[in-house]
């Protein structure tokens, strides 16, 4: 127990996750630990088929919401880096070339850095000095030469720039090469549909933009592509008896206990997504863009990234030519009970391309439930603190 | 106990997933269907089975075959 309860806040860090939770969906993860808490798929007695429908259910959902005609094509994982992880070392292979943006978070960097040492070729394309990724830049370096796979995140985590997914995916398909794309910035904030993008594999985070608990994501892959799964272990169905993995999906991937729970809330979510996600999304993306006008007029402030008035996932970061950014965190949680983050955010490549690897930035997420009066109060509060 | 055992028909899947997909689209097709463990006689086959009754056989199998899950595996089975 925590010996104090934490004060109510401004709360601006969607895009490490999302809060408040939807009631529902913490109702959900209560009914599975509690109503329904048995170990799905391992039994067929009431509680525990109870367990396995919300497991079936909630990828239904999820499924539904994304875009995917055949469920069993989403695999429940721990989240968006175990799903990158399993994307990218379970489809790659000593002497593969992949073309990766340098807008990467390291959540693919670093099982990137991993595998060049297996063996795996990294070639970088740079983004532009606002981090957006240009397909032509894709396109020549993947003609350059024999490429496995095209590498690309969906939305930015620094600045929130959206790049051309469907465009990099024709570009790899015309050449042979797969598109892996790591969707943590995308699912909940943009209009997310898979087989329409046609991409190979998407990776996505549970508790971000989706609005599930922390500890859940899903990973897709289109219908025969079969990476090698990252674990082995018992799976509820197939053939006990049987010393290999099943290979059949989703269980392939899904090896031990899954996190039920977080299952349960991320179905919810995505039940509530299918709902209200367009509405939701609407109101986000005022808010956000009367937020990023607000701060780019602020003088001395920079914000990172595509012109304000541009599409873009709902973050952005900034800095300052008066305060460090960590400084800038800092007095907003402590004097404005404001929250948001500074520093790297996990993607030093990213910073390494905006010119702030050195400095860092403050990093503001908007999402679902943050109100006109959270814009007004981050805005007035740097405006007091820069001005 | 003196009554003979109840036959029934019990479809074996590969996956869990499958199994209720199953069920689902049984419902769905007017067959009524029981998830019980699965059967040692199913072989490899996921941890729930699908129980009807003899008669709803066919039909099942047609619901099934339509519905893209056909049973990986079948077998009479007593009720107890």
């Amino acid at each position: 127990m925590t010996d104090a309860a934490p004060r109510s806040c401004v709360y601006l860090d969607h895009s490490a996750t999302s809060w408040p939770k939807p009631p529902e969906v913490v109702d959900a993860v209560v009914g599975a630990m509690t109503v329904s808490g048995a170990n799905p798929g391992r039994g067929a007695y009431a509680m525990a088929l109870a367990a396995s429908r919300i497991v079936f259910e909630s990828r239904r959902a999820c499924a539904d919401l994304l875009g995917v005609p055949d469920a069993r094509d989403l695999a429940f994982v721990s989240g968006c880096t175990e799903a990158c992880n399993l994307m990218l070392k379970g489809l790659l292979a000593p002497g593969d070339r992949v073309v990766v943006s340098s807008m990467e978070h390291n959540a693919i960097t670093r099982p990137l850095h991993a595998l060049s040492l297996t063996g795996v070729r990294v070639d970088v394309v740079r983004a532009d000095e606002t981090g957006r990724v240009h397909a032509d830049d894709f396109e020549r370096a993947v003609r350059a030469e024999p490429t496995r796979a095209v590498i690309c995140q969906h939305a930015s985590n620094v600045t929130g720039a959206i790049h051309p997914v469907a465009d990099l995916a024709d570009i790899a398909h015309e050449n042979g090469a797969l598109l892996l794309v790591d969707g943590a910035q995308a699912v909940g904030h943009l209009d997310v549909d898979l087989a329409v993008l046609q991409v190979d594999a998407y990776a996505a985070s549970g508790h971000k933009g989706l609005l599930g608990p922390q500890g859940v994501g899903v990973l897709y892959l289109r219908p025969g592509l079969d990476a090698t799964e990252l674990l082995q272990g018992g799976t509820g169905g197939g053939s006990s008896e049987d010393e290999a993995q099943p290979q059949g999906r989703p269980e392939r991937y899904e090896a031990g206990t899954p996190n039920t729970p977080g299952i349960a809330g991320l179905g919810a979510a995505a039940r509530l997504l299918i709902a209200h996600g367009a509405e939701w999304r609407a109101e986000e993306q005022a808010v956000f863009g009367e937020l990023k006008r607000g701060l780019a007029a602020i003088p001395g402030v920079t914000v990172l990234g595509p012109a304000v008035d541009e599409p873009c996932a709902p973050t952005l970061s900034l800095v300052s030519d008066r305060l460090d950014c960590d400084r800038i965190a800092f007095e907003l949680d402590r004097r404005y009970g404001i929250a948001v983050r500074s520093g790297l955010h996990c993607a030093p490549w990213a910073h390494r391309t905006l010119g702030t690897l050195e400095t860092g930035a403050v990093r503001i997420g908007v999402g679902h439930g943050t109100t006109r009066d959270a814009a007004a109060a981050v805005l007035a509060a740097l405006r007091e603190m820069l001005s | 106990m003196s009554a003979e055992p109840r036959r029934f028909v019990a479809y074996g899947f590969a996956s869990v997933h499958d199994a209720l997909a199953a069920e689902d689209a049984l419902k769905a097709g007017d067959v009524a269907v029981t998830a019980i463990p699965s059967p040692r006689a199913l072989g490899e086959s996921c941890g729930i089975a699908l129980r009807i009754v003899p008669q709803d056989a066919e039909a099942a199998e047609s619901v099934l075959a339509r519905a893209g899950l056909p049973p990986r595996a079948s077998a009479e089975v007593d009720d107890i």
